[in-house]
């Protein structure tokens, strides 16, 4: 069981997954469908972006996206019935936003777009319009702004009266819409800003319609001419086109939005038959469209429209309306997590960004941190409404990391140094004293050793003296390190080797201390597994056991995740211990990580403390949890936190240890019970002399990663080689050891009858004198 | 691999440092880092006797650390 150092010559390669596969699971994000308004619109305006615009009373920006999707905005915005409107998500909690109103308070407080582009060239492809109707003044100015040589032919006798023909069904004829149809004729202007060509006074008939067909590339006909030219003619509805006269069409009894829509499908035709293309290819998607966007409301609380007066909003009114736009998205995964909160990142993009990177043989691999930075722990699944799975991605991409060599080791190596511990050095698997064949094994995982050994002392002496039939005991790590390390050939081996344990034990029922360590042994082993709390709850709690009468926020563990039986069974233990549980929004399946899991604590110390900080923000109150990795990363940042077990079994664990003695603490607890229950003598190896830390050695070393045992190692070196240098300037003794990948290095005194340790650190590199 | 000339670290002692062992002054000498098969020459502190290359903390908590991190994602 042993892991190797990378190196950066190895060119190894690996899909991660297919092409299909990636994109499939991209799919379930929906981060960043359009909103409902947006998806609504046949035009394809920003309306999310333009109601965001107006709420921060920026009108001119508003305005230049409403004439992203015309060049007349003063007539679609007094004339559009809004579907976009309908669609908005407040209507479901109160009054939908006054889309309609805004976008004509856009149009009327924003400043008409100055900028001028890129310069762009006439096509050479002609064009020409003949008619005049709303399908036809919307149709030039698609056709102008795409910079087609354009001549409309109207019997009318100006462009203006051109114009006024095209809107006359749209014109307000009341006086008291007076301002109305002012603001309608201010759309006159742009089209004569157009580069246009008229020919006013023009006599339409059918040969001269037909004449111009064959003068122009393209001919475009209002439909209500054409069918008085041409007699009961088809038009196709989705191109815009009459195949029988060759022409594009369109315009009978329209709306203003459909016109403008009409225009829309039309222009697009134009463009088609221009390059001489078939004008039913290639299109891409026309008009509104569905969309997958799931946006929760759970937060929103009900708001009514402001009244708009008979001019639309006032410029105050405008804002104060669009301010209660919800700008409709979906990130109920990013709410709940710390690590997609570090990164800033949604889980679509951040999974291509982690498949892009294992798929790159050469380079920098700028993803290896937020691949290691994840807890796996699922809470993403849970919370998304789609059930996107980052976890599997993450742990998905570590597996293959490690197999293609492009792994590092420094992320995880601390943790499987301490997982190698756990089982060997710290490791126990004995049958209850006094019992051949055992019913039994009480498994209460490494943490729980490692930061509460009192704790497992009195859980194990308890269920041996309630159940019958025997109890066997193994202190262990179940495999979920080198698992989440993405270590596949390690975890193998640990599988294998807890299994042989178990066996030579007579595969006894498991009694789980930890959620995580019942979660990992379920997917491999073959015996039957129970928590310990369902233990406890059948037996009943032990005798004399604390009534606490007081309040707690329960954590639960990303263990339990899906759990659901695990998570009343801790619940039913707190009842009867008299605790007042307070749950929150994050409590049961939708509980974050501690920071612990996926061993985000050692890759990125940065990410877990946040992850600490998410969990905690929940309540002031002090914390109880069932994994004991919880328990001591919420009392390392300062928080009242206590194990389900120190509360039933009266141990109070105390400050939490340092990395140090989360070692000494197995080591000793194993030890402890060998000479306590089976009466083995346990010889400890002494140094030879004395070894003392100061404080700050001590708080260094913890930061720092580094192992009263790592020190002792540097100390046995120099003790009997001599090796050592004295600096001058600080009056330390400086010695050094390379143990493994690390070079630990060591700063001390020497005293009496040893040595003080003053400081340590270490290096990955390592350094040679070099001929020559 | 072939190492060129250059050095991409020097420090020079200036008879600040002792060798408890020889009993002399360490000197500004040659020597290597290697790290996941790639080697950086650099100048330390170094006995002149035992050859014994010291690393001080802020260079293994600075620039060390800091190719260590770059290389572990090359």
């Amino acid at each position: 069981m042993d892991f190797e150092e990378r190196s950066t010559h190895v060119y190894r390669q690996k899909q991660m997954m297919s092409k299909e596969e990636l994109v499939a699971r991209e799919s379930l994000c929906i981060h960043e469908q359009p909103a409902y308004c947006v998806a609504a619109c046949p035009l394809k305006l920003d309306t999310k972006e333009l109601v965001r615009a107006v709420a921060s009373d920026d009108f001119n920006r508003a305005r230049q996206l409403y004439e992203k999707i015309t060049m007349f905005p003063h007539i679609l915005s007094s004339g559009c019935d809004a579907p976009c409107q309908e669609k908005c998500k407040l209507g479901e909690a109160g009054d939908a936003v006054a889309i309609r109103q805004l976008e004509y308070a856009a149009v009327n407080y924003g400043q008409k777009s100055k900028a001028k582009g890129m310069l762009r060239f006439k096509k050479k492809q002609t064009v020409c319009i003949l008619g005049s109707d709303l399908f036809t003044l919307f149709l030039a100015g698609e056709l102008a702004q795409k910079n087609y040589p354009l001549t409309i032919f109207c019997r009318e006798a100006s462009a203006e009266d051109f114009f006024l023909s095209c809107l006359q069904e749209q014109l307000p004829q009341r006086k008291e819409e007076e301002a109305r149809k002012a603001f309608m004729l201010e759309d006159l202007k742009a089209l004569k800003n157009l580069d246009i060509r008229f020919e006013c006074g023009a006599e339409l008939t059918q040969s001269s319609a037909e004449k111009l067909r064959d003068q122009y590339n393209v001919t475009c006909i209002s439909l209500t001419l054409a069918r008085e030219l041409f007699g009961g003619i088809s038009h196709d509805e989705k191109l815009m086109m009459c195949f029988e006269i060759n022409m594009v069409t369109g315009g009978e009894n329209l709306s203003v939005r459909e016109a403008a829509f009409a225009a829309k499908k039309a222009a697009l035709t134009v463009d088609r038959l221009a390059q001489k293309l078939a004008p039913d290819n290639s299109r891409g998607e026309e008009g509104s469209c569905e969309t997958k966007l799931i946006t929760n409301l759970d937060d929103v609380s009900e708001t009514r429209q402001v009244p708009a007066g008979a001019d639309g909003y006032s410029r105050e009114d405008a804002v104060r309306e669009a301010k209660r736009c919800i700008q409709c998205h979906c990130d109920e995964c990013i709410k709940g997590c710390a690590y997609l909160q570090h990164y800033k990142k949604f889980p679509r993009v951040l999974t291509r960004e982690i498949y892009n990177n294992v798929s790159i043989i050469m380079g920098d691999h700028m993803m290896n941190k937020p691949i290691n930075a994840c807890s796996l722990c699922g809470q993403c699944t849970v919370t998304c409404p789609n059930g996107y799975d980052m976890a599997e991605i993450c742990h998905a991409a570590r597996e293959n990391m490690v197999f293609t060599g492009k792994m590092p080791l420094a992320p995880h190596e601390f943790a499987l140094h301490d997982m190698l511990f756990s089982n060997q050095e710290a490791f126990l698997c004995k049958k209850q004293p006094g019992f051949e064949t055992c019913r039994y094994v009480f498994f209460p995982g490494c943490q729980a050793a490692a930061v509460a050994p009192e704790t497992v002392k009195a859980a194990y002496l308890d269920l041996c003296s309630r159940l019958e039939g025997g109890v066997a005991l193994m202190l262990g790590c179940c495999g979920a390190i080198c698992d989440w390390a993405g270590r596949y050939e390690m975890y193998d081996e640990t599988k294998e080797f807890i299994e042989k344990n178990l066996k030579e034990l007579g595969n006894p029922q498991i009694i789980a201390g930890c959620p995580m360590c019942k979660k990992e042994l379920s997917s491999y082993v073959k015996a039957e597994i129970r928590g310990m709390w369902d233990v406890l709850l059948d037996i009943g709690l032990p005798e004399n056991h604390r009534k606490y009468n007081s309040s707690y926020a329960l954590h639960d563990s990303c263990g339990a995740r899906g759990d659901a039986h695990t998570q009343e069974a801790i619940r039913r233990l707190l009842e009867q211990l008299g605790c007042e549980l307070i749950d929150t929004e994050y409590s049961g399946d939708r509980s974050p990580c501690c920071g612990y899991g996926g061993l985000t604590a050692y890759a990125n110390r940065e990410v877990a403390k946040e992850m600490t900080e998410k969990c905690l923000e929940r309540s002031g109150l002090p914390y109880i949890s069932y994994c004991m990795a919880c328990r001591d990363r919420f009392a390392r940042e300062g928080r009242e936190s206590v194990h389900v077990l120190e509360l039933i079994y009266g141990t109070e664990a105390g400050a939490p240890p340092d990395i140090s003695e989360k070692r000494y603490n197995r080591l000793k607890l194993k030890n402890h019970l060998l000479e306590l229950l089976w009466g083995e003598e346990i010889r400890t190896v002494e140094l030879g002399f004395q070894l003392d830390y100061t404080k700050e050695a001590l708080e260094m070393m913890d930061d720092r990663m580094i192992l009263k045992s790592d020190v002792e190692e540097v100390m046995k070196d120099c003790h009997e080689t001599g090796e050592a240098l004295l600096d001058m300037e600080t009056g330390l003794l400086v010695s050094r050891k390379r143990l493994g990948n690390v070079t630990f290095w060591v700063k001390y005194t020497k005293t009496d009858d040893g040595y003080l340790v003053h400081r340590a650190y270490s290096h990955r590199m390592n350094v040679e004198k070099r001929m020559g | 691999m072939a190492v060129s000339e250059k050095n991409y670290y020097t420090i020079d002692p200036e008879g600040k440092l002792i060798c408890m062992k020889c009993q002399v002054p360490l000197v500004k000498g040659k020597a290597k880092f290697m790290y996941l098969d790639n080697g950086f020459p650099v100048e330390l502190p170094v006995c002149p006797v035992c050859g014994f290359v010291y690393v001080p903390e802020e260079l293994a908590l600075g620039k060390v650390l800091a190719v260590e991190k770059a290389l572990e994602d090359k």
